[in-house]
């Protein structure tokens, strides 16, 4: 258990390592602290699932170490227990053998002097039974051991005394009384007795001196488990509690980051609808007095047509035309917004036709234009098919538009890959091109490079590219040189093929 | 081609009444345009009543309704015209600034019969204004009255 508590130490004190200050250089607590402060970080750096995981971890190699304790703590005292049963019974023997002794003597004795053979009974039993005692003793002690070394000596005391015994009964069936007098005033057997006695009482003693030493052994087992498995419950319960405490902690915080996920959708739906109101109020209202400039200029223009001069109506001219190109404007930001907020059907775009249903929708612009076309076969790509036709359309535009000065127009469309997943097109031409310092003005919202008489438009096509390009996850740029063609690049996502 | 029912033309913007009213005189329409400047206006009209009390009977031609107007508005003068068995045979044309997806859809949903968007030239929407004026003045054959009955109850 102890190698744990370092980590235990650590899942403790994961949330107040920001509180740790800095070790100071030179204190004696530096090396220790910072040896803290390290392992917090790491602790710190994995993630709740691993802190989690740790933590079950220490719980399950706790409960794991305290039953292998456990188990081995009840095996000793069952196994005390065991040896503690055949102690008594080994002392219980011991008295009975050394009873049966003294009866067989005693007896022998008896008969000795009566010569009545009715007391030689226990003599008998002595007999019979002393290899079964014999047996018996064995059988409950180690023969290794020095109780067993005592068992055959107390063995051969037994064989003996019966053998002196033996030889006393002998003598007395032979000669009679007198020749066996002194035998039986003494005893035949006294000395073996006396020594099997002793021997007798000396194992009882070690026998009880075992007994106690295992009392003493089981006691202290039983305390130190008790002990162990208080500690043990308790770590477990505290790394439990820490467990908990992290799983609560992330559930929390989980919440609170869901709270806060829903609260901001609401703000961006609330944000979008204000806007879509706003747009709203663009496309209604912003208008209306446009429309009115340009019809009262009209009106007016028409009113007044004999008695201005030219120059005046001029004047009315340009009111009108101003009042037109706002709407327009109007018209082209009003496109732009709609195409951030509009929902995007994705699917497989077949990029060939749908080239070539743009050059069928442009071929108005394309009347009394010579353009050599170079058109590759485009791969499929993933996305809006009627965004993206949005995006070739205004490609395209452009390059027939700002081709249009040139006598020899060639408009070029291509792709290449890049990398596994994505395509690069583009669509080059050879037109006025354009000032690389501006590249990044292109894309932008109502930027224009050309001033409004050399070339029509509002500026809007190519932040619409852009836009679209970007919610379908690509990249747009642009290359050029002044006076010498510009090439438009989009990246989109490949089509996967279909399996 | 003479026009026999009058086309009622809902304009709240005193402006766009004008502009509206010099288109029409090109073609001489003008005169059978009656001018309403709310959604309620153009309720009363439809159903004699109000300063409309004392009218002569019978559905106009057309209805030119812009969406956004004082008191009720364009999508409700349509609901009411499409959900009264009838009203609801008299072509309704949306004239109107929004080029909004919903109210395109909603117009539609509605019943509307057509949806023009003002255009900001004036000589497009002079040309619209006229187009209008003479499709549904004069090209286009009206429901005879009466007939609306045997519609709404077939409906």
């Amino acid at each position: 258990m102890s190698t744990d508590e370092p980590n235990q130490q650590q899942t403790l004190d994961t949330g107040v390592d920001a509180a740790l200050p800095p070790p100071q250089p030179g204190s004696q607590a530096a090396t220790p602290r910072s040896f803290i402060t390290s392992a917090l970080r790491s602790v710190q750096q994995r993630s709740i699932e691993q802190r989690v995981l740790a933590g079950f971890g220490l719980v399950f190699a706790g409960i794991l170490v305290i039953s292998v304790i456990s188990y081995r703590n009840m095996t000793v005292l069952i196994r005390n227990g065991q040896q503690d049963q055949r102690s008594h019974e080994f002392i219980q023997l011991l008295g009975a053998m050394g009873a049966a002794m003294d009866d067989a003597e005693n007896g022998h004795r008896r008969f000795l002097v009566t010569g009545d053979e009715s007391y030689l009974a226990a003599y008998h039993t002595l007999q019979e039974r002393a290899p079964e005692f014999a047996r018996y003793l064995r059988e409950l002690t180690n023969p290794d051991s020095s109780q067993g070394a005592h068992v055959t000596h107390l063995a051969q005391l037994i064989t003996q005394q019966l053998q002196d015994e033996h030889n006393a009964i002998e003598l007395r069936k032979q000669t009679g009384y007198e020749a066996v007098r002194g035998m039986a005033l003494a005893g035949v057997a006294k000395a073996s007795l006396d020594a099997a006695r002793k021997l007798q009482a000396q194992m009882e003693q070690e026998e009880n001196n075992a007994l106690a030493q295992r009392v003493i052994e089981s006691t202290s087992t039983t305390r130190s488990s008790i002990i162990l498995l208080s500690i043990g419950a308790l770590l477990l319960f505290v790394l439990l509690a820490v467990v908990y405490y992290l799983i609560r902690h992330d559930i929390t915080a989980r919440r609170r980051i869901a709270e806060e996920l829903h609260r901001r959708g609401e703000l961006l739906e609330a944000a979008n609808k204000e806007l879509e109101a706003f747009s709203y109020s663009v496309s209604h209202d912003l208008r209306a007095p446009l429309r009115h400039i340009d019809g009262y200029a009209s009106l007016l223009a028409k009113a007044t047509a004999v008695s201005l001069d030219d120059k005046a109506k001029r004047y009315l001219h340009t009111i009108s035309e101003a009042a037109t190109r706002m709407g327009q404007l109007i018209d082209d930001l009003l496109v732009f917004s709609r195409m951030g907020r509009q929902e995007m059907l994705r699917g497989t775009v077949n990029l060939d036709q749908l080239i070539a249903a743009v050059l069928h929708d442009l071929r108005h612009d394309l009347q009394d234009r010579a353009i050599s076309w170079k058109i590759a076969q485009l791969p499929d790509v993933t996305g809006d098919a009627a965004m993206l036709r949005q995006v070739f359309v205004n490609l395209i535009a452009n390059a027939i538009k700002f081709t249009s000065t040139q006598p020899n127009a060639t408009i070029e469309i291509g792709s290449r890959r890049d990398g596994p997943n994505d395509a690069v097109l583009f669509v080059r031409d050879n037109g006025v091109g354009f000032d690389m310092q501006y590249a990044n003005k292109l894309f932008g919202v109502f930027q224009r490079l050309h001033r409004a008489d050399e070339f029509e438009g509002t500026g809007i096509g190519l932040a619409n590219v852009r836009r679209i390009i970007h919610r379908h996850g690509g990249k747009t740029w642009a290359e050029g040189t002044l006076g010498n063609g510009a090439t438009f690049y989009v990246s989109l996502p490949l089509a996967r093929p279909s399996t | 081609m003479t026009l026999s029912k009058p086309i009622v033309l809902a304009e709240d913007n005193p402006r766009d009444a004008e502009l509206t009213l010099a288109a029409m005189e090109e073609h001489q329409l003008a005169d059978k345009v009656i001018l309403c400047h709310d959604g309620a206006e153009v309720l009363d009209y439809l159903y004699c009543r109000g300063s409309f009390k004392t009218r002569l009977q019978g559905n106009p031609a057309v209805v030119l309704l812009d969406l956004k107007m004082p008191k009720v508005d364009g999508l409700e003068v349509l609901r009411t015209i499409k959900n009264d068995a009838d009203l609801r045979p008299i072509p309704v044309v949306m004239l109107t600034s929004s080029r909004e997806e919903r109210d395109l859809a909603e117009s539609y949903a509605l019943g509307a019969n057509a949806y023009v968007v003002k255009p900001v030239e004036f000589h497009q929407f002079l040309k619209a204004v006229k187009e209008l004026g003479v499709f549904w003045g004069m090209i286009n054959e009206p429901p005879p009255e009466g007939a609306s009955r045997t519609a709404g109850r077939s409906a």
